[in-house]
């Protein structure tokens, strides 16, 4: 059912191993040549930067052809037509994209991916134009089940991930009520992610982390509300639309949710389940005034930092005391080239933003700058008290 | 074949020593797991909520707290961090220095950012500068430029380039709402100035390791400066042709130094300028289409060139 062996994502798993064994020399280049050639597969690769430039431009083709030839051909044509038409498209994508992996071996090459999202796409745009009102609820679930055909097919984890979102929409043609929306959301993806736990399948450990996050957010009121952005700092979030039982309920679950996720992830050992345990907990605390009907303090966000800089240094403390720096098969030890790499990127990249972003908005000094008078204070540095 | 069998297999085969395959059989089951990335982001996102609280806190009661309380509590922090950076930190050296523990780096970002405040809150209180706030951001620069190469420290560089970014007119995060001319001026100005420090710096060996820091922000910098001449429609063929050229350096050091970040911006900021210059006089849908459908294909068949001559590896 996989367009790629498992032996084939076996050599590609075991080849960017010898890379960070090397980058760490656990390994030596001697060695790393020696074995690199027992990792070769026939699936054809490229880098991130070439990957995202490919899909974008694939993007650009697939959406331009599809224009052009609407425009040619269908203008003024009736929505059956269309969306007959962005069916037609929809096939002949996906067909592509099949085609590409069978005939080229494309392996998160961009091409193969642009073309199964641009299917989706088409699908969803398709189904909405042909249908008739009334029977647009359909198209959640199509949408869905094709997102998961891909996931599965293809393995891209932004598949399942658009799956998600299309399963958020699935609720809103049945008319119940914001609660039970709620609800549905939350019980299908524990459906979900109790399949996928059971399955003796292949590492999905981007998908369970991304479904205890979906469970969490359908849970959390005070996140899955679309009134989020207008009520979250005007003051205690609107109660109307659900039962107090059913706030109240909700409201344990976000604390009982992320010690589980976090066990979880511990007891797996699964970096991304862990941080969304993190993750969950740290929107439990953010989350918890708004739901309480408690007022926002100026100070929450430095009791925030100084309880996750506690947390930080007493575990890593925790960790080092331990024989070897290791407990419970955990160490604080960098064991990894590519975490290097990322905080490289990450503090760099971030570095520059979010200084910025988190700091007063800043006003000039001087009606009149002369040569400078940057309008923002670099690194977080403003004029605006 | 899963990853425990071929380190097996390359035991048998005398490739892996009989400790080298203790180790990576054990590193591949996760035994031990590191927390190291989880620890250092937890501390990051510490630092910055701290600070934005701070900074809040100090915004909002300015008037109730009193200069006084204010600025002791800031100089506090500040002192604590100097404190703790200059009595942990390693010998100086040119090369790379490893942080002496983990909360180092996060206790000098701190200190930076608390600085930053507290400087905003003074010249904002006391006026020292009547006003002159480009001289504090061109100070500021200047000490986390000293700091990040004291210290080894890329949270600091960065916060050193921003600033000194905002010092010669922009805020990096912000550039797109800034398109006139004086802005595109001190942008390319700013991102050839940190272009040929850093290459200076990696000349004369002096923290090399920071070179890409530098060179990635400098050509994001420029190619933003040169677009917004290009979509300027005043002298935009000039503009185009600046972009064309840097394009051109970019993707040629890209394929040379096998960064294809360079070669992915060449691409992208390229494509953007040529196809505004070409289309923005083009009335007809069908010759838009047509456009993006050939040039789209024209390029996806330079990148998959590009991809399987120098960028196979993932």
């Amino acid at each position: 059912m996989r367009a790629y062996s498992a032996a084939a994502e076996d050599s590609i798993d075991a080849r960017n191993l010898l890379k960070d064994w090397l980058a760490e020399s656990f390994i030596t280049p001697a060695q790393y040549a020696r074995l690199e050639p027992d990792t070769a597969c026939d699936l054809r690769r490229t880098n991130i930067f070439l990957r995202i430039v490919l899909l974008l431009f694939t993007l650009i083709i697939v959406g331009a052809a599809a224009g052009l030839f609407f425009v040619v051909f269908l203008d003024r044509s009736s929505s059956q037509s269309t969306g007959i038409f962005l069916l037609i498209c929809a096939a002949v994508s996906y067909a592509a994209a099949e085609f590409a992996v069978a005939q080229f071996r494309l392996y998160r090459y961009g091409i193969e991916e642009a073309l199964v999202v641009a299917s989706v796409a088409f699908l969803c745009g398709g189904m909405l134009s042909v249908l008739s009102s009334g029977m647009e609820l359909l198209v959640p679930p199509a949408c869905a089940i094709a997102s998961l055909w891909i996931w599965h097919r293809f393995g891209l984890s932004y598949a399942f991930l658009a799956a998600m979102i299309f399963v958020v929409w699935l609720p809103d043609g049945w008319n119940v009520s914001h609660s039970a929306q709620h609800v549905v959301v939350a019980v299908l993806y524990a459906l979900a992610l109790i399949a996928i736990v059971a399955a003796p399948s292949r590492d999905h450990s981007i998908v369970e982390a991304l479904l205890w996050l979906g469970i969490y957010v359908a849970i959390n009121l005070q996140l899955s509300s679309v009134d989020l952005l207008e009520h979250w700092w005007r003051g205690p979030f609107s109660t109307a639309d659900f039962s107090a039982t059913f706030y109240w309920t909700t409201w344990i679950l976000t604390w009982l949710l992320p010690p589980a996720i976090l066990l979880r992830g511990v007891r797996e050992k699964d970096r991304l389940v862990i941080a969304t345990g993190t993750i969950t907990a740290i929107l439990t605390l953010i989350t918890n005034k708004p739901y309480l009907g408690w007022p926002r303090h100026t100070w929450d966000p430095m009791l925030l930092g100084a309880l996750l800089i506690a947390t930080a240094l007493l575990l890593r403390r925790w960790l080092a005391s331990a024989p070897n720096g290791i407990r419970h098969g955990f160490t604080a030890q960098r064991l990894s080239a590519k975490d290097k790499h990322w905080m490289s990127i990450g503090s760099t990249a971030i570095g520059l933003v979010a200084p910025q972003a988190i700091t007063p908005t800043p006003q000039p000094a001087s009606p009149n700058p002369h040569f400078g008078g940057g309008d923002s204070g670099g690194a977080g540095a403003s004029s605006d008290f | 074949m899963a990853i425990l069998a071929r380190l097996e297999q390359w035991k048998e085969q005398g490739v892996l020593s009989p400790d080298q395959h203790t180790l990576l059989s054990s590193l591949s089951r996760r035994e031990p797991f590191s927390v190291f990335l989880e620890l250092n982001l937890l501390l990051y996102a510490g630092i910055l909520a701290f600070v934005a609280g701070l900074g809040w806190t100090v915004t909002t009661f300015s008037q109730q707290l009193g200069d006084v309380i204010i600025v002791t509590v800031l100089s506090a922090i500040l002192a604590a961090c100097v404190w703790y950076t200059f009595t942990r930190a390693a010998p100086w050296s040119a090369k790379e220095v490893p942080s002496p523990n983990l909360l180092f780096d996060y206790v000098l970002y701190l200190g930076a950012l608390v600085w930053s405040v507290e400087l905003a809150y003074l010249e904002s209180r006391f006026h020292l500068l009547s006003g002159q706030w480009d001289l504090y951001l061109l100070a500021t620069a200047a000490l986390y430029f000293v700091l990040a190469y004291r210290f080894d420290n890329r949270f600091v560089l960065s916060l050193a380039l921003s600033s000194l970014a905002a010092w010669f007119g922009l805020t990096i995060s912000h550039i797109p709402s800034h398109q006139d001319a004086t802005y595109r001026q001190y942008a390319i100005v700013y991102s050839l100035f940190i272009a040929a420090a850093g290459a200076i710096t990696r000349r004369r060996d002096l923290k090399p390791h920071f070179f890409g820091t530098y060179l990635n922000i400098a050509a994001n910098v420029l190619f933003w400066a040169l677009l917004s001449g290009v979509f300027d429609r005043q002298n935009s063929t000039l503009w185009l042709v600046a972009l064309l050229l840097a394009c051109a350096a970019s993707l040629a050091w890209g394929l040379v130094r096998r960064q294809f970040a360079f070669v992915a911006y060449a691409a992208v900021y390229g494509y953007i300028g040529i196809s505004f210059v070409l289309l923005r006089n083009m009335n007809s849908g069908t010759a838009v289409l047509s456009y993006f459908v050939v040039t789209g294909a024209a390029m996806l068949i330079a990148l998959v060139v590009i991809a399987r001559r120098f960028g196979k590896e993932a």
